[in-house]
């Protein structure tokens, strides 16, 4: 069961990961600031930036 | 003599340690029978089981003996160093990430649509050699490349491939790379494109929903930017359901007598559509349309990778096409040329891909916590894509051979007609029948199945036979179908605005040397201009493969392939390199015989795309029938297209032979200097500092 919870957690981990929510979670916790829809906006400007200067793979 | 403390633990290490021996032993001789089972069939059909036990106890053996010599005794992995994740810790791109989720993260990051199509592919030669080139290429070539590149880029701060080129090989190895990287994507772009094209032409369904995701998309971007920021997750399950009621609404639209023919359009129409996608894709603001439909793509892309594997175990399907077909002769229908090389061109990512050197030279290395974990996330990552691949190799065999390659095969090779293709095909010793195909077209909600080149039909029937076979029989195959060409056409679409986008950046750094304004990412002419650039570089490639009597997929495919592994070349010019700077050249086998391998692949494949006199292999061969048929005065403006782009094809394909040809001598002279002493071998890595971190914090 504690194993179970685990993969869960992991996988939840992961999701949140993919979906930049936790690098969000570290950007405004760097920034000492509070989430507000003009952090976000300005994260994910930043975010999607770099990431759309990299190629994605075939 | 009475025991102490320490031998009872010592007899029961000795246990655990032959207990370990044994079930590697064990491992190894399933791998082994199972190989043997796969390879030693002959005449009957074999159950997909045996494929997929062959792969993950040969991945097994590969990742607990080869993968963990490499990392111990080739390149010292070492925990106490601290890795860039932990040195250059900033809250953005560099971060110490638990290692299951940098692994997820990584894999999503490789997986494309290459490991499925190609596989879908290179079955017409039969399961047994892709399957064998998938296992086998994984494990000594891919996941290596993969494993060596990530470690040299954890040691060098995380460096981009182009730029370890640069230092590690000069100025020109890192210029190479680059026009590499550029002409790989207008090649990349191209073929991907045509496989949605040719998965949705003529097919209303598919058409209206892939139509249905840009307003969708569109949507979510509204939603993530000014309802509900940051919540993504949130904002993806909303676009999945939304995705999942238009599969639905798109089996009334095909049926509407009203809408069907909005939505039936031709492959002409299509490849237009499409590079008008490209171009706004790559012109909006990213977060309107590219982005919502990138995270949405990657969920999407997971999900069905594991439905997929779970239908597969569950299903475990008997492979109806034999190990080897009579197409191993070098006539097959979908793509013209031998196994040698041509199946090691074909399956591509699913093997060993050059791309995925920008992926470990990108974002993995700035978030490995200790170093150690670039072994499950460098070279585990790419045996699980390898595992894709197979599972897609599975996908595509589990059809009657007749129906694949009525699938598969172009008008201009089979016959323009449904009699004449299944008479053709049947010829072949793989009988079909039009009734058969026609059956089958109306359970998935197709008119017709007839010429659908370009894998992704296939792999869709395939999936949506594994699908229906776990639950729900033939009443939900025709969702399933529509579901499979949606997961397919989401992600190709996701890597043809991404890429195009890319494409623009690197044009615009270009020409920003011209023109300073050109290079600024805010200046809308300049954007506007260097994305049509881009779009107009790949949507010709795109509207000659349309155009094309073979297909298309028949010339771009392998051309696509071949750039690929020169992409690989280079990574492994690159890792050879490396290896022979740290004073490891007596492992330069580990890098060097893949390394090898690739080059004779790569200039044998571009050799006879040039220059075989068989004109469905060689482009130039192929120029010179088309000119002799101008004489007789039939569509002469079109036959002269045709005749000018087998021409470029056959630049293209010189062009990449060129770039290789450079990379090595460069590379060679690097190794011969240090060889011969003439040359320092400095490593380029970063200073040793001890990690902080724990082992158990890490």
């Amino acid at each position: 069961m504690t194993r179970l919870r685990m993969f869960r957690s992991l996988m939840l981990a992961l999701l949140r990961e993919l979906a930049d929510e936790a690098a969000y979670q570290r950007h405004l916790a760097a920034k000492d600031c509070a989430h507000s829809p003009d952090e976000w906006r300005k994260f994910s400007d930043e975010r999607l930036r770099a990431k759309y200067f990299r190629p994605k793979c075939c | 003599m009475p025991l102490t403390t320490s031998e009872p633990a010592a007899a029961s290490g000795k246990l655990k340690r032959f207990l370990g021996q044994l079930i590697w032993a064990a491992v190894a001789v399933v791998a082994a029978f199972s190989l043997g089972a796969m390879a030693v069939n002959r005449g009957e059909h074999i159950n997909s089981a045996w494929l997929v036990l062959a792969a993950v106890c040969t991945y097994m053996i590969g990742f607990r003996f080869y993968a963990r010599f490499i990392a111990a005794r080739v390149m010292a992995l070492d925990n106490q160093r601290a890795t860039p994740a932990e040195r250059l810790e900033n809250g953005h791109d560099f971060e110490p990430t638990n290692k299951w989720i940098l692994f997820g993260h990584h894999f999503a990051a490789i997986a494309g649509p290459g490991p499925l199509v190609g596989p879908v592919l290179a079955a017409q030669f039969g399961y047994l050699p892709g399957t064998l080139w998938i296992i086998i290429g994984a494990v000594v070539g891919g996941a290596v490349q993969d494993f060596v590149i990530l470690f040299a880029s954890m040691r060098r701060d995380g460096k981009s491939l182009g730029k370890m080129a640069r230092e590690e090989i000069g100025k020109l190895g890192g210029f190479v790379a680059l026009l590499t990287v550029l002409l790989i994507m207008i090649i990349l772009l191209a073929v991907v494109a045509l496989v949605v094209v040719n998965a949705l032409a003529g097919s209303p369904w598919g058409t209206f929903t892939i139509a249905a995701t840009m307003p969708i998309a569109l949507f979510m971007g509204w939603y993530l930017r000014y309802r509900r920021p940051g919540k993504v997750l949130e904002c993806s399950a909303i676009g999945f359901v939304l995705v999942l009621a238009a599969i639905f609404a798109g089996q009334w639209v095909a049926q509407s007598h009203t809408w069907a023919p909005v939505f039936t359009l031709s492959a002409v129409a299509l490849a237009f559509a499409i590079t008008l996608y490209g171009f706004l894709a790559s012109a909006l603001p990213v977060w309107l349309l590219l982005a919502p439909r990138d995270y949405l793509s990657t969920f999407v892309k997971l999900g069905v990778i594991f439905l997929l594997a779970a239908g597969i175990v569950f299903v475990r399907p008997e492979l109806e096409l034999p190990a080897f077909t009579r197409f191993t002769d070098g006539n097959g229908p979908i793509f013209a040329g031998k196994i040698f090389p041509f199946c090691f061109i074909t399956i591509a990512c699913g093997a060993i891909s050059g791309f995925h050197s920008l992926i470990s030279s990108g974002t993995t290395p700035k978030m490995i916590t200790k170093e150690w974990h670039a072994w499950p996330v460098g070279y585990g990552a790419m045996l699980l894509e390898s595992l894709v691949a197979v599972m897609a190799m599975i996908a595509a065999c589990v059809m009657h051979p007749g129906v694949y390659f009525a699938v598969n095969s172009p008008a201009g090779i089979v016959g323009g007609t449904p009699a004449a293709a299944v008479a053709t095909i049947s010829s072949w010793g793989f009988p079909v029948s039009v009734a058969e195909m026609q059956q089958l077209a109306h359970t998935v909600g197709e008119q017709t199945l007839f010429y659908r080149t370009g894998g992704a039909p296939s792999l869709a029937l395939g999936m949506a036979h594994i699908f229906a076979h776990s639950g729900g029989g033939r009443a939900v195959i025709g969702f399933w179908y529509h579901f499979a060409i949606m997961f397919e056409a989401l992600f190709i679409l996701t890597v043809i605005d991404a890429g195009t986008r890319v494409g623009r950046f690197m044009l615009q750094d270009v020409l920003g040397h011209v023109h300073p304004a050109l290079g600024r990412t805010s200046w809308m002419p300049g954007v506007l201009m260097t994305s049509g650039a881009v779009v107009v570089a790949w949507g010709y490639f795109l509207y000659q493969g349309v155009r094309d009597p073979l297909g298309g997929i028949n010339s771009l495919w392998p051309l696509f392939g071949i750039a690929n592994q020169l992409l690989a070349t280079i990574a492994l010019c690159v890792a050879t390199t490396i290896l022979i700077k740290m004073h490891r050249a007596r492992y330069i086998w580990i890098t060097g015989l893949p390394l090898l391998w690739l080059v004779t692949v790569t200039f044998t494949a571009a050799w006879q795309k040039i220059f075989s006199p068989m004109p469905r292999i060689g482009f130039l061969a192929q120029a010179r029938q088309l000119q002799a048929t101008l004489g007789s005065g039939a569509r002469i403006a079109e036959t002269q297209a045709l005749i000018f782009n087998a021409r470029l094809d056959a630049v293209v394909c010189g062009v990449f032979m060129i770039l290789v040809a450079i990379i090595l001598v460069d590379s060679l002279r690097i190794w011969a200097g240090i060889f011969a002493g003439s040359r320092t071998s400095q490593v380029l890595e970063a200073p040793f500092v001890l990690s902080r971190l724990s082992t158990e914090e890490a």
